[in-house]
């Protein structure tokens, strides 16, 4: 499943996410994303792809988004640091 | 009205003057220079994003005459008591620090053809892309009885700030038992659900403050955003408080008289103690001057959101004519990001990738109760369009409406942190 992330596109597409996210990885009603490992962000995004995971938010966000898509954004935020 | 976009340089001494005013940013060094106008949700993310991005490569300007950014979005929370005014006003110091040559002033004329920003203070700023993002306007005799000399005896408070505080205080001052009317806005117009957060908010604030008086709602619509979610809660938790009159009920037939606080509604005239008018809304004033209007908004590219009139000139948020997306903050710090990367590309050769954009609003009804609607869009040639899009459901658990409240908390965190850094 290794796809390589795009890092610059990682940071673009990562602009939709930080509407919400904080970049600096605090929290308060809305989870931290940065400075996640590979395996477990691109299972959470393909989770709410699914539908398995219940956030109606995040669910139409990861809908769109293509497998390479979604390991550019895991290699941009693992740069992250929490 | 049609301006001609060279009329304000005129042949007037106010032309000389402005033609003989420095330069704002007049380094002289080359690098391409990007000028946006108005510091909020689309115009502050741009100018942010671009400076950020660029890394020094691109001269930023933004011109906004405010000092401090007061949001619209959690504005009605701040009437309902659940935020303080300090909670909703930001300053422009972290985007300086950026790198973000900050501007407080009014842009008041746009010259397409020698490409320049002509400011109320006197000075001319050159651009190679200029960015608008000036919010709305009201249309000038929308509600009859009202236009600006009555907003301090009927306020708007949609654009938040002074307007905002000025509606609480009237708010606070209702007598006992006293009448809040709304002359709620129609289509199309900024935060589709916020007049009925609004109504939901004030609703909040009498039930607790002063629980016989009621409130009026005269709507020149048949439905409105949330619609059954908002009924469903104003039902639950302010059961015979709030009146809602809609088209079919006469609520299109409308007019005030700020002197002797009445509505008329469909011929009935009512007195009132409270009267917070919304008038129907067009693109900000600096669109129009640009001459990239289109009656009343400004029609854009979707790829981009370049300008039908002009590839040069860019318009973000409620003033754009882009498609599916509501006028909101979220949607315009969204097409903020998109344009931002655009602009780039086109000045420095940046990789520009595919145009994505998402919104979201929340509303709350009352504590811990809060619901949303959101929508992913693309790009399409004709426009922005849909692709997905949620609402939260009636009859919802407590749980969920609580985790829905603290969601818009972390977005509000989230999003204005994304426009100010």
């Amino acid at each position: 499943m290794a796809l390589e992330g795009d890092l610059e596109y990682g940071e673009y597409l990562a602009s939709e996410c930080t509407t919400c996210h904080q970049v600096d990885g605090s929290a308060n009603g809305i989870p931290s994303i940065t400075g996640w490992e590979t395996e477990p962000f691109v299972t959470a995004l393909h989770a709410y792809k699914a539908k398995h995971r219940d956030n109606e938010v995040m669910q139409i966000i990861a809908n769109r988004m293509s497998d390479e898509e979604i390991a550019a954004l895991a290699a941009h935020f693992k740069t992250l640091e929490n | 009205m049609t301006i001609n976009r060279r009329h304000f340089l005129g042949t007037s001494a106010a032309a000389a003057a402005a033609l003989a005013a420095p330069m704002v940013k007049a380094d002289g060094h080359g690098k391409p220079r990007v000028v946006v106008v108005g510091g909020g949700a689309g115009g502050a993310t741009a100018a942010r994003y671009i400076a950020k991005d660029s890394k020094g490569e691109i001269d930023v300007t933004l011109i906004e005459p405010s000092r401090m950014y007061y949001t619209c979005f959690f504005s009605n929370l701040y009437l309902g008591g659940f935020k303080e005014i300090e909670d909703i006003g930001h300053s422009y110091g972290t985007l300086a620090s950026g790198g973000v040559n900050v501007v407080h002033d009014w842009a008041i004329g746009v010259d397409r053809d020698a490409k320049t920003v002509t400011l109320a203070g006197g000075a001319t700023v050159a651009y190679d892309k200029l960015i608008l993002s000036p919010g709305i306007d009201f249309v000038e005799g929308a509600v009859e009885g009202w236009d600006l000399s009555a907003q301090n005896a009927m306020p708007h408070a949609y654009k938040a700030g002074s307007q905002s505080e000025l509606l609480k205080a009237q708010l606070m001052a209702m007598p006992e038992g006293g009448t809040f009317a709304m002359v709620a806005p129609p289509n199309p117009y900024r935060c589709p659900p916020g007049p009925y957060e609004r109504v939901s908010m004030v609703a909040h604030f009498l039930k607790n403050n002063n629980p016989t008086a009621k409130i009026i709602v005269a709507d020149p619509k048949p439905k409105f955003s949330k619609m059954a979610l908002f009924q469903e809660g104003w039902a639950n938790n302010y059961e015979g408080m709030i009146d809602w009159i809609g088209s079919d009920f006469g609520g299109d037939n409308v007019s005030v008289d700020a002197n002797a606080m009445t509505v008329t509604i469909d011929g009935e005239v009512t007195n009132v103690d409270v009267c917070n008018v919304i008038p129907a809304m067009k693109a900000g004033r600096i669109a129009e001057l640009a001459g990239v209007t289109d009656g009343n908004w400004a029609p854009v590219n979707a790829i981009d959101m370049s300008t039908k009139a002009d590839p040069d000139v860019y318009v973000l948020g409620d003033s754009s004519q882009q498609g599916d997306m509501p006028k909101s903050g979220f949607s315009a710090n969204s097409q903020a990001k998109v344009c931002a990367n655009a602009v780039r590309g086109a000045l420095t050769g940046s990789r520009v990738f595919p145009a994505k954009f998402a919104n979201t609003c929340w509303s709350l009804i009352d504590t811990n109760n809060g619901v949303k609607v959101g929508a992913t869009y693309e790009a399409t040639d004709e426009k922005i369009a849909k692709v997905d899009g949620f609402i939260s459901a009636t009859g919802e658990s407590a749980d969920v409406r609580k985790a829905t409240y603290e969601e818009s908390e972390g977005w509000y965190t989230g999003i204005t942190t994304d426009m100010f850094g």
